[in-house]
């Protein structure tokens, strides 16, 4: 990799040590995965929550902060393992809650926003058409590279900090155009789509596409930013997705011939039985959840709204809890416009800057759950303890509630 | 793609591989229900796999994996897993851990679990014995 004076004096240690350890990891992976050279971003997007960085991550970040270091650009981070405000009420374990406050200290101390989300994109670090970004959170950079007309690799932990200590990414991958020209074609043919399907559809073009960039035609006219975060958010949990060219929503992308350059390529059908096929993998049980989780990804204040009016006139059944994530900056709006007292009303909680999938649910005593993410069901069902059921968002409240 | 000379026996996986909710740290057995390696133990082995998936914290659990000792003696994908390039590297820079990460893209099929591999990540070469 071809590398400028200052980026080699940042290697040799002249910048400090922070940063010389940023450029030994930038300049690694840059080799491995065939960068030519480093090019500056507009922003970072990191990872920060305990249950996924462990100890080593606050080794990670210590090093850094040991070092001297400070973020070069604009830095987000995606949800903690719990909700720095209200953790003790919902029964999150002080040692862990204190594990996690070590690491949010060390990622403020190098000078991150205190915006801990991963819808980003909708709240705290939106990018303008065209920039290159250094993002974490498979959904954001999905969403960030099929429908803001941005670039990036789906940044993983480790090299997401090095990036944003420095203000470059290697580049490779989703950085080339030729990496980004659909090489597979899927198409939609359910017609007014619940929110289940957006995210079954998604999941399924996840476990079909291999390594190949997809392009989706058949979306409805009317589908909102929201339906298609989850299901860029469901394809990025069911295979290794960072871009989906759908048609009519993807900057210039008007058709499935302009995403694949006008190459035949594979075509695959999502129908109603292809959705019946990801609801039977991600039902593990017909069993009583004793949690419903909702937001993962954070609900928009849109989406909140929407539950809100779902939720008008019914309580929770005995016995079970609805936990509903979102970004702080959700929250605060919901509080304010009175929509977080409707959906609390009903039993439910409103919970900011954590989500489910990274929360100790377990040690929370939870044992069956149900949700209408696919990214939720699939990742907390890796973990084989506890039980996932899912179900459209019309459903899971008719069974929450009464 | 990273660094280092080792043997170990051969644990292969044909699907999406990923170590985020999928291997656990402390013991190095996978956990992931979808895996066809479910209930096997990654530690010591040379790990096949033809791509990654999943959450962008894989990295980060493979790092802790290698930090408590649990990691595999090497990994061999078919495609570039940029989670496990990361890992390696920066276990390197952390813990003074070598793991190689090697590509080859027939590995998943012409490699069998428990077979003995010999793997040279310098040379960029893996020896079937």
């Amino acid at each position: 990799m071809q590398l400028n004076r200052q980026e080699e004096r940042a290697l040799k240690g002249e910048e400090g040590r922070a940063r010389q350890l940023a450029m030994e990891i930038l300049t690694k992976v840059g080799d491995a995965m065939g960068a030519d050279s480093l090019v500056p971003i507009s922003s970072a997007h990191v990872l920060a929550h305990y249950s996924s960085l462990h100890e080593a991550g606050i080794d990670m970040l210590e090093k850094y902060r040991n070092g001297g270091g400070r973020f070069a650009v604009k830095t987000s981070v995606d949800p903690a393992s719990v909700d720095p405000e209200n953790w003790r009420s919902f029964g999150v374990p002080e040692e862990f809650a204190e594990k996690q406050f070590e690491l949010s200290r060390a990622y403020e101390a190098l000078g991150g926003t205190a915006c801990w989300t991963c819808v980003q994109y909708q709240t705290c670090n939106i990018p303008s058409r065209g920039e290159t970004l250094a993002w974490a959170e498979s959904n954001a950079v999905v969403y960030a590279n099929s429908l803001l007309g941005c670039r990036t690799n789906k940044i993983t932990s480790g090299l997401d900090l090095a990036c944003a200590l420095m203000g470059l990414t290697p580049r490779y991958g989703m950085l080339l155009d030729e990496n980004r020209v659909a090489r597979v074609a899927f198409r939609l043919s359910v017609g007014d789509p619940s929110d289940l399907d957006y995210r079954s559809a998604g999941f399924y073009i996840g476990r079909h596409c291999g390594s190949r960039v997809p392009v989706l035609s058949g979306l409805p006219k009317s589908s909102t930013l929201d339906s298609l975060k989850h299901l860029g958010s469901a394809a990025a949990t069911g295979g290794p997705v960072t871009m989906i060219h759908f048609v009519g929503f993807t900057p210039g992308c008007d058709s499935a011939a302009k995403a694949t350059g006008g190459e035949k390529v594979e075509v695959i059908d999502i129908g109603r039985r292809e959705m019946e096929e990801v609801e039977g993998e991600l039902n593990q049980t017909d069993e009583k959840a004793d949690l419903v989780a909702l937001g993962v990804p954070h609900l928009s204040p849109d989406e909140l709204r929407v539950l809100a009016g779902e939720l008008a006139g019914r309580r929770l059944r005995r016995g079970s809890s609805m936990y509903v994530y979102t970004s702080k900056q959700a929250y605060d709006e919901a509080t304010e416009s009175g929509v977080r007292r409707a959906i609390e009303a009903s039993g439910a909680r409103l919970t900011h800057s954590t989500d489910g999938e990274i929360s100790p649910l377990k040690e929370m005593g939870f044992r069956t759950i149900l949700t209408n993410s696919a990214k939720l069901a699939e990742t907390i069902m890796s973990e084989g303890e506890i039980r996932m059921r899912y179900a459209p968002l019309r459903d899971v409240i008719a069974e929450a509630t009464s | 793609m990273t660094g280092g000379k080792v043997k170990g026996p051969a644990l292969v996986s044909k699907k999406a591989f990923t170590f985020a909710h999928g291997v656990d740290p402390r013991t190095g057995s996978v956990t992931d229900l979808h895996s066809d390696l479910l209930g096997k133990n990654v530690k010591g082995a040379v790990l096949v796999y033809p791509y990654g998936k999943g959450s962008t914290t894989a990295s980060a659990w493979f790092l802790e994996t290698a930090r408590l000792g649990n990691a595999p003696a090497a990994v061999v994908t078919s495609s570039v897993d940029p989670a496990t390039v990361i890992g390696s590297v920066v276990a390197k820079v952390l813990y003074g851990i070598e793991i190689p990460v090697i590509l080859w893209p027939e590995a998943p099929s012409r490699v069998k679990s428990g077979d003995a591999v010999e793997v040279d990540a310098g040379a960029g070469t893996i020896r079937l014995r």
